[in-house]
């Protein structure tokens, strides 16, 4: 995540007006924020790619502005914490303009969304988005009717080409409070009325948090104090609005939601209408496949196998090989051997650069030979995955497997996130709607989801051995994931939930948002990645040194070498692994290439830094998501299981090599 | 039944006609059509002079040793008989009555149902077909305009076709989070939808976005076919 927010400074805050983006999910708020603060942050074709707030600046219509852009919402009555996010932000930081953008295909949904915006009686504007598409759909939309309809300016824009931008920049000094006079029935006033006298009048949202109340969302509570004349108190008012919803006999939130439809589809009768599009393209059709069984499951495999050729194969293999034995091993490795030689008089010092557990010779070799090459073409991969609308499709084909594990096929999304980044996809299980669910998905992401770069070198480890190693690895992570999903469901308490998502378009990925979207992440990858392998080399460095490592060999040994038959050398591994799970398996890695470990050591090994402790970015998130309670909880559970199951997979293969040799 | 009084109350007399009629026609149900056995039946149920003031009224004729109703006798007996039973399956199935009372007070409440508070019972339970004894409930115009229009019609989408299209009718969610979750997202009583898969996952078209969901929320939205 980036986090834009630390740039500015609270001056300068306060002298700023605050300009926030709203809108359903995946309709390009990120995309717009993109252009209009010039910063990067990340933007993918699924619903729920933004989790979290993320501000910027921008100079708008003469004016500068901290523009803020939030999670997608689909109504600010919250379902689920990333929506929460959004509601709270409105309420707590009562920004000066609000920016609702809208897919254009989807008008319906976006102005019930844009009703319930306008009772928080801030200035607005309308953004349509995605004007090409609703075009190509036949759809014809006319603003200035949509205008005058919702008494606030309305735009047209394809944000990914940068259309229309210009003009949403010059119409921020227009937004106007909507003046849209949605026909509620008498008893919704009355309520209103009655729950009026609670409110100071200069609280604008007040109206808004007056109907989440009517609808029995006290959640709204928390951040409205502020609002309540003197003597009112939050519990006060709960009763007030406990009484209220007393009289009715249909839900309140139900009568009021009838009313915003019905006026809804009348503005939608006045000011759109539909030519005969062309329809069933390919992209569509395409796109269906992608869901059915057949040939579904078999395209599933084949952007597994298009990922393996690409990410395994050239990546960890071909692009690994140059990199590291012909780049390092013949130039930069040597040629820093003969500087240390010639600069640095002392073979201490020359020995932290370039000895066994150098800087140069481990940590930059690691970092750059190792991963680098391999997370390249992995986040090139997963980008053309993200962008094409591909995973929501892949959470239908899977919904029904994850439903054996206390999930739904929204948890696909965080899980296989999770192979990009671990504690970025901990964050994202914000999108999922219970507690249970979050907790059992940040289980799963700390126990058997492999990160991009660890992936890559398992990858890279297997490449050269007998297919069934891969296979047998596979099979033990993805039983283990199933069965410890399979329990949790049955042993933790709480509901599912069930499934209910919107499929985006397939689109062809933008060569412009991807190139942005991996500089983001290789930018991240080098800035908090590559002084993390220093510091862990440097660690590894001073234990040598001092006797250290051979005394924690020696203590680990009845684990390490009894228990699990590895290599003494394996435990250094682990212990930096847990700094970066990466560059423990990139330890493996080396371990096998000097030929220190055989078939069944590899294996065993591979099985344990895949299952064992997260590293510590990951657990920091767990923390900060869950609880330390929880974080404790979980690290007790990963260590369990992955001991148990390496040590198991050891005794195994110890009795039947025949398993994994060809 | 033809008062215009808003509230006929009504005469002894008519109750014992409406009585009458619903023997006979429990007997002929059975086939039991021979005079004497009816006549025997009728004393011990309604009174001596039943079948008398029922031949009288026009509404039963002799035929042979046999009883036939009339037509005017027909209609009404199927009337009564409809009302019985419609109030014997709203006592069971909706204030939950035990058995053994279902029918002493289905034949109080019988000679006060009017005619379109039939129909509505009739809709509320779903126009039923048969009483909790078992025995068929005449069919009203309810359910004959039920059957030509509504039925074929409104289906839950579980049970549509692939590529079948209508427009959503309602959502049997009440309350439920779920139910505003689906409205928000554009599942919308009235809003067009189109089945386009139904496995791993339903998938629907509405309007111009594509909406998985799994089969335990698809059973609960109904769509009016086109």
């Amino acid at each position: 995540m980036e986090k834009a927010a630390a740039v500015l400074d609270d001056k300068k805050v306060v002298a700023m007006k605050r300009l926030a983006l709203v809108g359903n999910p995946n309709v390009g708020k990120s995309v717009v924020f993109n252009r209009l603060t010039g910063q990067y942050v990340t933007v993918s074709n699924y619903p729920g790619t933004t989790v979290d707030v993320s501000r910027g600046g921008g100079r708008l219509g003469g004016e500068n502005y901290e523009i803020v852009d939030t999670p997608g919402v689909n109504s600010l009555i919250p379902n689920s914490e990333d929506e929460r996010v959004t509601r709270d932000l409105l309420l707590r930081e009562n920004p000066d303009v609000l920016v609702q953008v809208a897919d254009a295909k989807n008008l319906h949904r976006a102005l019930l969304l844009t009703l319930e915006l306008a009772e928080f009686r801030r200035p607005m504007l309308l953004v349509l988005n995605m004007m090409d598409e609703a075009m190509s759909r036949g759809l014809v939309i006319d603003p200035a009717r949509l205008s005058r309809r919702l008494g606030i300016p309305v735009l047209r824009t394809v944000a990914t080409l940068g259309e229309g931008l210009a003009d949403v920049k010059a119409a921020v000094a227009r937004a106007a409070v909507p003046s849209a006079a949605v026909p509620y029935p008498p008893e919704i006033h009355r309520s209103l009325e009655a729950l009026d006298g609670a409110w100071r009048t200069d609280f604008s949202p007040k109206r808004a948090v007056s109907l989440a109340l009517l609808s029995g969302d006290g959640s709204a509570l928390t951040w409205a104090h502020p609002g309540l004349r003197p003597g009112e108190t939050e519990e006060s008012l709960w009763r007030r609005a406990d009484a209220q919803r007393a009289a009715f006999v249909r839900p309140p939130r139900l009568v009021v939601f009838e009313a915003r439809d019905g006026w809804v589809k009348e503005t939608l009768g006045e000011a759109v209408y539909r030519r005969a599009g062309p329809s069933g393209n390919w992209a569509s059709r395409f796109g269906n496949w992608c869901m059915r069984p057949w040939p579904g499951y078999l395209i599933a495999l084949a952007a597994l196998y298009a990922v393996y050729q690409f990410v395994g194969v050239f990546g960890a293999g071909v692009a690994v090989d140059f990199l590291e034995g012909t780049v390092f091993g013949r130039y930069i490795v040597p040629a820093a051997q003969r500087l240390a030689d010639l600069l640095l008089p002392s073979t201490f010092l020359r020995d932290m650069v370039v000895g066994p557990y150098g800087i140069v010779t481990m940590a930059l070799t690691y970092a750059f030979a190792l991963i680098f090459p391999i997370v390249t073409t992995f986040f090139l991969a997963f980008g053309i995955l993200e962008d094409s609308g591909y995973l929501p499709r892949l959470s239908v084909m899977m919904d029904r497997l994850f439903r054996l594990m206390g999930l739904n096929g929204r948890a696909v999304l965080p899980m296989v996130l999770g192979l990009g980044c671990d504690s970025m996809a901990t964050v994202t299980t914000r999108v999922l709607d219970t507690a249970k669910e979050r907790l059992i998905v940040t289980v799963l992401l700390s126990l058997s989801v492999p990160c991009s770069a660890q992936l890559a070198v398992i990858l890279g480890m297997t490449a050269g051995m007998s297919p069934r190693v891969f296979l047998l690895w596979l099979g033990v992570v993805a039983g283990i994931t199933f069965v410890v999903g399979w329990g949790s469901a049955r042993f933790l308490p709480g509901a599912r939930s069930t499934f209910v998502m919107e499929i985006p378009p397939l689109r062809r990925p933008m060569l412009r948002n991807l190139l942005l979207k991996i500089k983001a992440r290789l930018e991240w990858y080098l800035k908090e990645v590559v002084p993390l392998f220093v510091l862990g080399t440097l660690v590894l460095f001073f234990l040598d040194k001092f006797g250290g490592l051979k005394r924690l060999e020696v203590l680990g040994a009845p684990v390490v070498q009894k228990f699990l038959g590895l290599p003494a050398a394996a435990t250094q591994t682990f212990l930096i692994g847990f700094l970066r799970r990466d560059y423990g398996a990139a330890g493996l890695y080396h371990l096998q290439m000097e030929g220190l470990m055989n078939d069944r050591q590899v294996t065993v090994s591979l099985v344990l830094i895949t299952l064992f402790m997260p590293c510590i970015a990951q657990w920091l998130m767990v923390v900060k998501e869950r609880g330390w309670k929880m974080a404790a909880v979980v690290t007790a559970v990963v260590t369990v299981i992955a001991l148990a199951a390496a040590g198991g997979l050891n005794a195994l293969l110890s009795v039947a090599p025949r398993l994994i040799s060809s | 039944m033809t008062e215009d009084k808003k509230f006929p109350i009504p005469t002894a007399e008519k109750e014992d006609i409406e009585e009458g009629l619903n023997v006979v026609w429990n007997m002929f149900e059975k086939k039991v059509r021979r005079r004497a056995e009816i006549q025997a039946r009728l004393t011990e149920a309604v009174g001596e002079k039943a079948l008398d003031l029922l031949m009288r009224e026009g509404l039963l004729r002799e035929s042979g040793d046999e009883l036939v109703f009339s037509p005017e006798g027909e209609r009404l007996a199927k009337d009564i008989i409809r009302r019985h039973r419609l109030a014997e399956r709203l006592l069971s199935d909706v204030l939950s009555m035990a058995r053994a009372e279902l029918d002493s007070n289905a034949c109080r409440l019988e000679h006060i149902i009017s005619p379109e508070i039939s129909e509505s019972i009739c809709t509320l339970l779903g126009h039923p077909r048969q009483c909790p004894h078992g025995s068929p409930i005449p069919s009203g115009d309810c359910c004959r305009r039920e059957e030509e229009n509504i039925r074929p019609i409104v289906v839950s989408l579980d049970n549509m076709k692939l590529g079948e299209e209508g427009r959503i009718a309602y959502l049997l969610l009440h309350d439920h989070p779920e139910l505003h979750k689906l409205l928000s997202l554009g599942v919308i009583p009235g809003a067009e939808v189109r089945l386009h898969q139904t496995f791993p996952s339903f998938v629907l078209e509405l309007g111009d976005s594509q909406l998985a969901l799994e089969e335990a929320v698809a059973r609960n939205i109904y769509v009016r076919k086109k």
